[in-house]
């Protein structure tokens, strides 16, 4: 079956002052299948942010795409975002829900009326009321109630809130949601229901896959089937969620799930070890593997030049010198996703 | 109209009421701090000025009686604001025996000419060039700001001396002075109007220029700001127009300059009058100018208090526009001092 | 510290700023250098009455034959004088009130910030006006309180604002916890935060009293007996200087207070953009 998206050597720096680049997402590439939910994650400061920008075609000054490519259902979109493009991909074929949807409405606006221009812009001739039948019939199949058409977003609760947004944002049956953070101020209840409307949009397929990006471990168990982690602007390891979770290969990933609590039962034997050092200064990144002054298994040759990919198991893969050492050769099947970087 | 809207409105309502009674109070104590009494003073001041002997018997009877002098303070303050609510503001002495309301009445209509449309068309303009500025950064942002600042910045009068100056003294374009030719008696002819408009333009152009510049710089912070917001963001990330977005900050980035425009408008008042008294204009500004060198306390007092009620209605109408306009103020909110 | 060199590192390179720096520190070292170089009485008749530059360099004198040079330079003294003074008042009853009521909230933020409300929409210059008229004969000292008096609201109702938010901030938890007082809490821990923002709250007044004192010179109530920019001008219109085109007696004053004023005013709004990056000017808005 083929893939719904493929991005390749995917970068965009931002600006620092007159000459400076601090290098947010160096080289990542990745595909998507249809109906599925690819979870990215990493700590604070990885890039996992400005990758959903990047995916969603709305990078803007002070980031700038350096370079890449993205297809989806095999036609290019292009990424570079800004006031000045043209914007009739955006929401179509890839759509944003934002980090934060509290700031995502305009206050003074009511949802109504968003949702009508937000329509009239890839149709300038559908009339009002047709859209606003459209919104209500989504949400009804969504089983949301209808009346938050007419609400201003102040009068909404922060959960709503971020619900009325992935309507919003799926309202133009886009290929692909790319979703930033979209639990992060959320409590726990609202966040099931979040997490609960964005598998039905798939399950009803409204939209054809989701990425997923989120700190929170937890939720990336719950619904994605396939997790991404990244450090430093770049891809370490790629899988099925279970096994990146609970199997990693990575150094930077058993690093990271040893700090994590997962509730089981398993955690009362589990000790946290936390990871010495920070995340590097993006502007002047470590050569070689990034992650290799704090890495415990770190050879020289990581320090050198840029890992290989290795593929521990079908489907799974992971961008590691010690790891090359110490499993056998990757076979000749190609690996879901990463290309040489 | 919710209930919180209506609730919003008597708030303030009531908190206008309070800067009115303040004021009132403040116009009325402020001129007797003066230690003695007053009228014996006033008449002094009076008299050194220039004022002649026989009337000022008349006066001074008419005054004594006027302020209530035998009462205690209070009751004077109490004469005071009956006389008021009566519409009474006293006569003049420099001019006696006009009364103040009189002489207000005709200089008002002047003065009110010549700032409204100044405050209008300079919050609209200026608002939109900042609007612009901020939308399209780079030369004409930087241009525009600094002439912007450079005008906003100076007072009004300097630019009422320096385009007088140029445009009525070295350039006799523009007549140096008053509201109309010398000499004519106001009427409704085209030749009076065209005359009249003539001694218009530059004392409105000092004006305007000025509320243009402060506008503009104000509103280009505020766009700027909002042109960064998340919803700003959001909604350009699903393909809605440049020119809708831009309607959205506009919109938004407008709630805090009417705002602005309700603190400004005391300084503006202030200011344009002063503007009055470098082209001899005929209005509220220039009465003033002449009540202050005669020491003439009731027309004092008469323009300061309408000067006062003027503004405070002002802003009042401001506040209650800008509830109306922010959706959530009408919808939610009270007020929120 | 190191948000101090940042902050001059950021400062020299602002045109903005430099441009305004300049200025103002040109303008004051006129005004306190000026008469110390010149010497003599401001007051003394040195030549015929609205002797014009050419026949009297540098800049004419005045109705009364006086030079006009040294009546600039005193007069700026004294209007910056005025000015500081009245900024120093403004912001010292100011910071009290802001600080008070944006710390302790509730009950005691209500009924200062509502006096100070109730302030704001009085047009000071009409308090100031009927002040002037009450008090007879003013001293520079004098102007400079009174003008302060009628000017504080402003900025008390920033300073609440700021106090405000500060407030909910931790470190200011670890100070309560420690058992400091409200008062030495106020002034350790929320003053050095904000003091910055009182830099350019001091800086605006300044402007503002300046052009102040000019209006209410301009109506006849400015400082009795002295020399300020404000009475200049109000000299040089009684005069009919304009109509005569006697302009070295009223351009240069006009020029002065505008320099004073725009200087300052360009000063805080460059130092509002130090302090606020996202409204330095540049790249384009498109990718």
């Amino acid at each position: 079956m083929p893939e719904l998206l493929v991005a390749k050597d995917l970068r965009a720096y931002y600006r620092t002052g007159l000459s400076g680049w601090i290098r947010a997402v160096d080289g990542v590439s990745l595909s998507l299948n249809e109906g599925e939910i690819l979870g990215v994650a990493g700590e604070s400061g990885c890039g996992k942010s400005t990758l959903a920008m990047v995916l969603a075609s709305v990078a803007r000054w002070p980031l700038c795409v350096q370079g890449g490519t993205m297809h989806v259902d095999g036609r290019s979109v292009p990424l570079s975002g800004g006031l000045k493009g043209d914007g009739s991909h955006r929401g179509t074929v890839v759509s944003l829900m934002p980090q934060g949807a509290m700031n995502s409405l305009n206050p003074t606006q009511r949802v109504r009326d968003f949702v009508f221009d937000v329509l009239r812009s890839h149709d300038p001739h559908v009339a009002r009321a047709e859209t606003l039948d459209r919104a209500r019939e989504r949400l009804e199949k969504l089983h949301l109630p209808a009346r938050v058409l007419d609400a201003y977003p102040h009068q909404l609760s922060g959960g709503m809130k971020q619900r009325v947004v992935a309507v919003i944002s799926t309202l133009l049956d886009p290929r692909v949601l790319i979703a930033d953070e979209p639990t992060s101020a959320l409590d726990v209840g609202a966040q099931r229901a979040l997490l609960a409307l964005m598998v039905e949009l798939l399950e009803q397929r409204i939209i054809g896959s989701i990425v997923l990006v989120t700190h929170e471990l937890p939720i990336l168990r719950n619904v994605a089937q396939r997790t991404m982690i990244m450090y430093a602007g770049q891809l370490c390891e790629t899988g099925p969620t279970e096994e990146v979770i609970f199997a990693p290969a990575h150094p930077y990933t058993k690093a990271l799930m040893q700090a994590t609590l997962v509730l089981e039962s398993a955690t009362k034997r589990q000790r946290i070890e936390g990871l010495e050092g920070g995340p590097p200064d993006l502007s002047q990144p470590p050569g070689g593997c990034r992650f290799h002054p704090r890495c415990r298994y770190a050879l020289e040759a990581c320090s050198q030049s840029v890992p290989p990919t290795v593929v521990p198991s079908a489907g799974h893969d992971a961008v590691c010198w010690w790891l090359a050492q110490a499993t056998p050769p990757p076979t000749a099947a190609a690996s879901d996703g990463a290309a040489e970087p | 109209m919710s209930a919180r809207f209506r609730r919003y409105i008597l708030t303030k309502l009531v908190w206008y009421l309070v800067a009115l009674l303040a004021a009132v109070s403040l116009n009325f104590f402020l001129p007797r701090v003066i230690p003695g009494n007053p009228v014996d003073t006033i008449m002094a001041h009076f008299l050194q000025s220039g004022g002649q002997g026989a009337a000022a018997g008349k006066m001074y009877q008419a005054f004594i009686a006027q302020f209530g002098l035998e009462r205690p303070l209070w009751g004077q303050f109490l004469t005071y604001l009956g006389d008021i609510a009566h519409g009474s503001l006293g006569q003049s002495f420099s001019l006696f025996p006009a009364h103040v309301t009189t002489l207000i009445g005709q200089a008002a209509p002047w003065t009110i000419a010549l700032q409204l449309p100044a405050i209008l068309i300079g919050w609209i303009l200026g608002n939109l060039l900042g609007a612009l500025a901020a939308f399209k950064r780079g030369a004409f942002d930087r241009n525009l700001f600094v002439t912007a600042l450079a005008f906003s910045s100076i007072p009004y009068y300097a630019l009422a001396i320096v385009l007088l100056y140029v445009f009525a003294v070295v350039l006799p374009i523009f007549p140096a002075s008053g509201g109309y030719a010398f000499g004519t008696i106001p009427n409704l002819s085209w030749s009076f109007i065209f005359d009249a408009l003539s001694h218009y333009l530059l004392p409105f152009l000092s004006l305007v220029v000025i509320a243009i510049g402060g506008q503009a710089v104000g509103m280009r912070s505020m766009a700027i700001y909002e042109l960064g917001s998340d919803y700003v963001n959001y909604a350009t990330s699903l393909g809605v127009s440049d020119r809708r977005v831009l309607g959205y900050v506009f919109r938004n980035a407008m709630l805090p300059q009417i705002t602005g425009l309700a603190l400004s408008l005391g300084t503006l008042v202030g200011g344009a009058l002063i503007t009055e008294i470098v082209f001899s204009y005929p209005g509220v500004g220039t009465l003033l100018f002449n009540a202050i060198n005669a020491n003439d306390y009731p027309l004092i007092q008469g323009i300061t208090l309408i000067i006062i009620v003027a503004v405070l209605l002002a802003n009042f109408l401001v506040d209650m526009a800008y509830g109306y306009i922010d959706p959530r103020i009408r919808a939610a909110r009270s007020g929120e001092r | 510290m190191l948000v101090r060199v940042r902050f001059l590192r950021t400062a020299i390179h602002s045109g903005r700023f430099n441009t305004s720096l300049v200025l103002v520190v040109l303008v004051v070292l006129f005004a306190l250098l000026g008469p110390v170089i010149v010497g003599h009485d401001p007051n003394a008749v040195v030549g015929s009455m609205n002797a014009s530059p050419a026949s009297h360099p540098p800049l004419g004198t005045d109705n009364f034959g006086r030079d006009e040079l040294t009546l600039l330079m005193y007069g700026t003294r004294t209007s910056l004088e005025i000015g500081a003074i009245a900024g120093l008042v403004a912001v010292l009853i100011g910071v009290v009130v802001g600080t008070l009521a944006g710390f302790y909230g509730g009950v005691v933020e209500e009924a200062l910030m509502g006096a100070t409300n109730v302030l704001i929409t009085i047009p000071a210059i009409v308090v100031l006006i009927l002040l002037s008229v009450a008090l007879g004969s003013r001293s520079a000292v004098t102007m400079g309180l009174i003008i302060g008096v009628t000017s504080w609201p402003w900025t008390a109702r920033a300073v609440a604002a700021q106090t405000s938010s500060l407030r909910t901030r931790e470190h200011i938890d670890i100070a309560r916890l420690s058992g400091a007082s409200g008062f030495g809490i106020i002034v350790r821990d929320v003053i050095p935060y904000i003091l910055s923002y009182l830099g350019m709250a001091f800086t605006l007044q300044l402007a503002t009293a300046v052009l102040t004192e000019a209006a209410l010179s301009l109506l006849g109530l400015g400082p009795t007996n002295t020399i300020s920019l404000g009475i200049l001008l109000q000299w040089s219109l009684l005069w009919e200087a304009v109509r005569q085109g006697v302009w070295w007696t009223f351009i240069p004053p006009t020029f002065f207070l505008s320099v004073v004023s725009f200087g300052l005013l360009l000063l805080n709004s460059s130092l509002d953009e130090i302090y606020n990056p996202r409204l330095q000017g540049g790249g384009g808005s498109g990718a």
